[in-house]
């Protein structure tokens, strides 16, 4: 019998459980450990900040859930972990610290097997000074409760613009090396078509505030894609939409200061500029949780395990742009020093970013961090739940399931624009995540054809199509499993 | 605000029963991308 301990219940933690427990006899246990209680589908998150859909559209409570199949949960936090045991405790565990109910509080040592660390990012608003959801005018989405508070005070803009008050909003990064530039694209789309919606658009400069280098980098160094016939850069098929609809932007830029109504931020070319707003929506860095290890004589040895995030089996030598590689990237991701311990989805370490790193003159680094949320965290997860199960069921250490992001093709469907007949969707795919320069020399390192981007209605059924069919999924109801990650 | 996307593609990216078949093919085609497996890239 083997006991699989899943730190968080997100995309990726959620996904590696629930195949645990449909391929695994139930002598074996499969224990979810997270502090939040209700699994919410964050692609969607962005509906919610524009009022189009409620919080509970996009969530559900993960206890009956696990309950029903078997899966045991504990609402409760990781607080340090020791992969050797202690002088107590033979088996390696972790210790987590109960977040709710009568056992608020209280911690418990929760041995494993086998550990998954799942938990995702910190949202790291502190790294931005003056920059905290709901303060001085400035939102996010990344939870369901941040894009709720995003839409209330949205839709009170909105009812001044009504009353004829002219409005700035800013949307982008918060941070100098924020990630996730898809998701304030998606937010800023919707935004732009909700003012429409309510008959205010001439009432507010809309701006686009990134450290991306070039519109549509997406944290990806852009992509080299198929539009239709033609052959076009990301940055073009952005620009080109980002000016219909009448939206500017500001590139290159590390936020670092947010005060009410106004975000300081340093450009390239080391000037330090700032832009005021009624409204901003922008997205924090990511960081690790800042855990902590120990060996079984309590020595700490957070090295072995952390580098912010987790160490996994990728390549962190540090070496130029230039001689970067795909084969940098984590195949198995799996801890080089403990064999039992993986880290798929956002948790892991990234050897570096995709994007080409940029310094400003003054030397801040102004580059985005690597995307791996969505997709790559469920086919990350999906496939460390297989390789834990192979090592179960043929007691080997071989892991056969590989999928580094180098070799991985991923969908970006985002949402520019809410409505069964007035929506619509900007469809990008890329293959593969990480260019691979040395295959793919003449199309900026991607298979042109399984990179392509696409416009129009169809984007935005076939997004909300997925929102319903993930959630369906995540409920594991009849046959989830063949819907793909 | 500067036009960028012409009357006509504008008529096609918002047209419903264009955008069906769209969706059906783009439906696929993302299928194809995202299930059509992923792997290593050091022994390749």
């Amino acid at each position: 019998m083997s006991k699989i301990v899943v730190l968080g219940a997100g995309i990726a933690g959620h996904v590696a459980a629930s195949h645990l427990r449909r391929k695994l006899s139930k002598e074996h246990e499969v224990v979810v450990v997270s502090p939040n209680g209700n699994y919410q589908w964050i692609p969607s998150n962005i509906w919610v900040g524009i009022g189009r859909m409620k919080p509970k559209d996009i969530l559900f409570p993960l206890a009956p859930l696990y309950a029903k199949k078997h899966i045991d949960y504990k609402q409760a936090k990781a607080v340090s972990f020791h992969p050797e045991g202690d002088s107590e405790e033979n088996k390696p565990y972790i210790l987590a610290e109960y977040v709710t109910g009568d056992q608020k509080g209280t911690q418990e040592r929760v041995t494993y097997d086998y550990l998954i660390n799942a938990t995702g990012p910190k949202l790291n608003f502190e790294a931005t000074e003056g920059l905290s959801p709901g303060k001085n005018k400035a939102h996010s989405v990344c939870t369901y409760t941040h894009a709720q508070e995003a839409w209330i005070a949205l839709e009170g803009l909105i009812k001044q613009m009504k009353e004829g008050k002219k409005v700035r909003i800013l949307i982008g990064t918060g941070h100098a090396k924020s990630t996730c530039q898809g998701a304030a694209f998606e937010y800023i789309l919707n935004v732009e078509q909700e003012l429409r919606r309510h008959k205010v658009r001439d009432m507010a400069e809309i701006t686009w505030i990134s450290n991306e280098y070039n519109l549509g980098d997406f944290g990806m160094d852009g992509m080299l894609m198929s539009y239709g016939s033609n052959i076009m850069k990301s940055s073009e098929m952005v620009e080109m939409i980002f000016e219909d609809r009448g939206i500017k932007w500001i590139l290159g830029a590390g936020v670092s200061k947010v005060e009410d109504g106004v975000a300081h931020y340093e450009t390239l070319d080391g000037s330090y500029k700032k832009e005021s707003y009624d409204f901003a929506m922008l997205i924090p860095s990511f960081s690790g949780h800042g855990f902590k290890a120990y060996d079984r004589s309590g020595d700490d040895i957070t090295d072995k395990l952390f580098r912010g995030f987790m160490i996994v089996d990728a390549d962190y030598t540090p070496k130029p742009y230039e001689e970067w590689s795909v084969q940098d990237w984590p195949e198995t991701y799996q801890n080089p020093s403990y064999s039992n311990i993986f880290a798929p989805g956002i948790a892991f370490a990234p050897p570096h970013s995709i994007s080409k790193p940029r310094k400003s003159k003054n030397g801040t680094d102004i580059t985005p961090a690597p995307p791996r949320t969505g997709m790559p965290s469920g086919i990350t997860a999906k496939l460390v739940a297989d390789n834990i199960i192979e090592m179960i069921k043929h007691s080997n250490d071989e892991l056969h399931h590989k999928g580094s992001m180098g070799n991985m093709g991923a969908a970006c469907i985002a949402s520019a624009g809410f409505g069964m007949t007035t929506g619509s969707g900007v469809s990008i795919t890329t293959y593969p995540i990480v260019p691979d320069y040395n295959k793919y020399p003449d199309t900026h390192g991607r298979k042109l054809g399984k990179t392509f981007g696409t416009i129009g209605l169809a984007g935005h059924w076939l997004k909300l199509a997925l929102h319903y069919a993930f959630i369906y999924k995540a409920k594991m109801k009849p046959f989830w499993w063949l819907i793909p990650e | 605000m500067t036009r960028r996307i012409s009357k006509y593609k504008r008529f096609m990216m918002m047209n419903p029963i264009i955008q069906f078949f769209k969706f059906i093919y783009l439906s696929i085609k993302v299928l194809i991308v995202v299930a059509g497996g992923h792997g290593g890239t050091r022994n390749a």
